[in-house]
């Protein structure tokens, strides 16, 4: 306990530099900003804004882009309140009673409530960081290669599960994603792998083309199908921020609630802000006395999924600090961040770097102080924001990607790829397919083949090895069983109710 | 990608119905993407005693993936689903070619004959905006060139001279 604390005090002092306070201050504010504007998700936007994170130091820079995460998260919750269009996936569900609180005049309620939720969710969840690094920490080093394939075929299964829409297709997105994941160099080789002789693929697809071809381009190409006239932004100026004594009685527990949700399915790979969002609500739904209030603008409805998605952002730091596996797509954006200020992710991060570690940590708290300080005295900057027209905003969404995706690697190539990726994630949506599990996979490829081969030639060829060590059995079997499961026809109706809701 | 989705919906000449469309030609694209997986990686050495070669693992995901779009295929041939969504033109067309132009001017190109010269910056930001807002079909003329400029500049003081990243500006230098 006491060793906890102290790490936190040396977390809490290189955080509260002033320099890195003004980063993690500037990080949510520009994430906010750019998360508020419709139809660019959390990932897009960490992907956008992750070049202006490049000159910093390395802590400067990884507390900025962590505020970044956060601040995209709410501005997403701001959009789903304020327009009947969520910002982005983890808000669809704050849409659905957000939205309605708003038309009856409370959106200033909602917004604060949302923000109270994300806050209090927050600062649980550096606690549960803190405490649960170290002994986390410590598992990474019972961890063989086996153990590490095993566990990201989990993560993996988890993403499948968690996908909406057919278990089949999802199954068929990972294989997509890890066979793409596959193009360039091999690792131990160096022999160029499916890179039909162009030169540009030898080093392999860069992981923020595809994430930005997928959720940024092809979400751009999908919107402008649809009428923009059906936008309805909330008329009329917002007052009354303040929720009511009553408002904070009704939503304290489902804040609680929330917070415990979105901190357990965090932890897990593969899973995340969005699952954690939906399982709240349902089971916020499920308890309450009169389940017909929601949708209808019940409080509770905004509080829980609130409180989820902000605990299971942070938690999702979790496998990536201990472990060093990226549990979604924005911690794979992490990682790339990472690597280019020199950190490998994993155990060694919190032993070698303690003050980068706690830091970071320190700063998710202070993150969310932020938020909570910039969101709201700034509502009307957001309501106005949402006033642009999109006939305006893509193109200069379309123009600011070109630019982030061009200056990772002055590569006009980088660019051209991501236009591809861009038709593909078209593409797949025209067909169902959840680009989801598809990145995700892309972001652990390497990964699992590096440890599949290891762990192969330590076996000598022996594939039971997965099953005959207990760590990676355990894995394996969790996995197996979760996979059962979903595709039970009982457990599929209900997931497919979840989903619809 | 190859697109299921140009194969003729049911044309007469099958002898059952394809009750799933959507996931009928996306098993089938899947499939293709798979052979042509299994093909590139064709030529790289496989197993090589314990050790897994460089072709190894491409071909174990390619053929899983084959067998994986075989059965969502299949599924979509045994069970209903939505029909085909169309698709549009204008706007992807638009958007894809405001991205390849803003590749091709920052840093020049040579398209067969033509070699477009390293615009920089200024005009690739300029042209790349005003290609994508023709997707839109409530575009405004005035409106989009003041727009154009506004973000131009922007995107010139942000990461030019804010974030100090090393951008060619103009053609001339």
């Amino acid at each position: 306990m006491s060793e906890l604390l102290a790490n936190l005090a040396l977390g809490f002092s290189v955080a509260a530099h002033p320099y890195n306070i003004g980063f993690c201050l500037l990080g949510a504010l520009v994430g906010t900003l750019v998360g508020v504007l419709p139809g660019i998700g959390t990932v897009a936007t960490v992907a956008m804004l992750l070049p202006i994170t490049f000159g910093l130091p390395p802590v400067g820079a990884l507390i900025m882009l962590a505020g970044i995460y956060y601040g995209a998260q709410y501005g997403g919750s701001t959009t789903s309140v304020l327009v009947n269009i969520p910002g982005e996936a983890t808000s669809v569900v704050t849409c659905l009673d957000g939205h309605q609180m708003a038309r009856q005049g409370r959106a200033g309620a909602a917004l604060a409530i949302a923000a109270l939720a994300s806050f209090f969710a927050g600062c649980v969840a550096t606690v549960v960081v803190a405490a649960l690094g170290t002994p986390l920490t410590s598992v990474a080093l019972l961890f063989g290669p086996a153990e590490y394939f095993s566990l990201m075929v989990l993560g993996l299964i988890f993403a499948v599960v968690l996908a909406k829409g057919s278990v089949l297709k999802a199954i068929a997105m990972i294989l997509m994603g890890l066979l793409l994941s596959m193009i360039g160099s091999d690792l131990e080789t160096g022999a160029g792998r499916m890179t039909f002789d162009l030169p540009e693929l030898s080093d392999g697809i860069g992981f923020t083309n595809v994430a930005m071809g997928v959720f940024g381009f092809a979400e751009i190409i999908r919107n402008l199908e649809i009428s923009q006239e059906s936008r309805e932004l909330v008329k009329g100026k917002i007052k009354g921020l303040m929720p009511t004594r009553q408002d904070l009685i009704d939503a304290s527990g489902a804040i609680a609630r929330g917070t415990v949700v979105g901190s357990l399915l965090g932890i897990l790979p593969g899973g995340g802000a969005v699952v954690s969002s939906f399982a709240a609500y349902t089971f916020e739904k499920r308890i309450s006395k009169n389940p017909e209030r929601f949708g209808r603008g019940a409080i509770e409805g905004v509080a829980a999924p609130e409180a989820a998605n902000n605990a299971a952002a942070q938690c999702s730091f979790i496998p990536l600090l201990t472990l060093g596996i990226p549990p979604n797509a924005v911690m794979a954006l992490m990682v790339g961040a990472m690597t280019i200020h020199g950190i490998v992710p994993g155990p060694q991060v919190m032993t070698k770097q303690p003050d980068l570690f706690w830091g970071m940590i320190a700063s998710m708290w202070l993150g969310n102080l932020m938020l909570v300080i910039i969101n709201l005295p700034l509502v009307g900057v957001w309501v106005s924001l949402l006033r642009v027209p999109y006939r305006l905003l893509y193109p200069s969404i379309i123009v600011f990607c070109c630019i982030g995706i061009y200056s990772i690697n002055n590569s006009p190539s980088d660019v051209i790829i991501s236009a591809v990726f861009g038709l593909v994630g078209y593409w797949l949506t025209k067909h169902e397919f959840e680009p989801a599990p598809l990145v995700l996979a892309f972001v652990l490829g390497p990964l699992m083949e590096e440890n599949l081969r290891r762990a192969m030639l330590i076996a000598r060829g022996d594939a039971t090895v997965f099953l005959t060590r207990p760590i990676s059995a355990g894995l394996i079997a969790l996995a197996v069983g979760l996979l059962i499961l979903a595709a039970l026809p009982m457990i599929r109706k209900r997931r497919e109710e979840v989903f619809v809701e | 990608m190859s697109d299921g989705a140009n194969a003729r919906p049911n044309s007469g000449g099958f002898r059952f119905k394809v009750r799933g469309p959507r996931d009928f030609y996306g098993g089938l694209a899947l499939i293709a993407l798979a052979i042509v997986a299994i093909w590139a990686s064709g030529d790289l050495p496989g197993m090589h005693g314990f050790a897994f070669g460089p072709g190894t693992a491409p071909r174990l995901f390619a053929t899983l993936l084959a067998v994986v779009g075989a059965l969502v295929a299949l599924s979509g041939l045994l069970f209903d689903g939505p029909p085909l969504e169309d698709y549009a033109i204008r706007g992807p067309a638009w958007v894809i070619f405001a991205i390849l132009a803003f590749a091709g001017l920052i840093r020049g190109a040579h398209l067969g004959f033509v070699t477009i010269p390293p615009l920089g910056l200024v005009p690739s930001t300029f042209a790349a905006f005003m290609i994508s807002i023709c997707g839109s079909t409530e575009m405004r003329w005035v409106e989009s060139l003041i727009a154009a400029v506004a973000m131009t500049v922007f995107c010139v003081v942000l990461f030019v001279y804010l974030l100090q990243l090393p951008f060619q500006l103009w053609p001339w230098y």
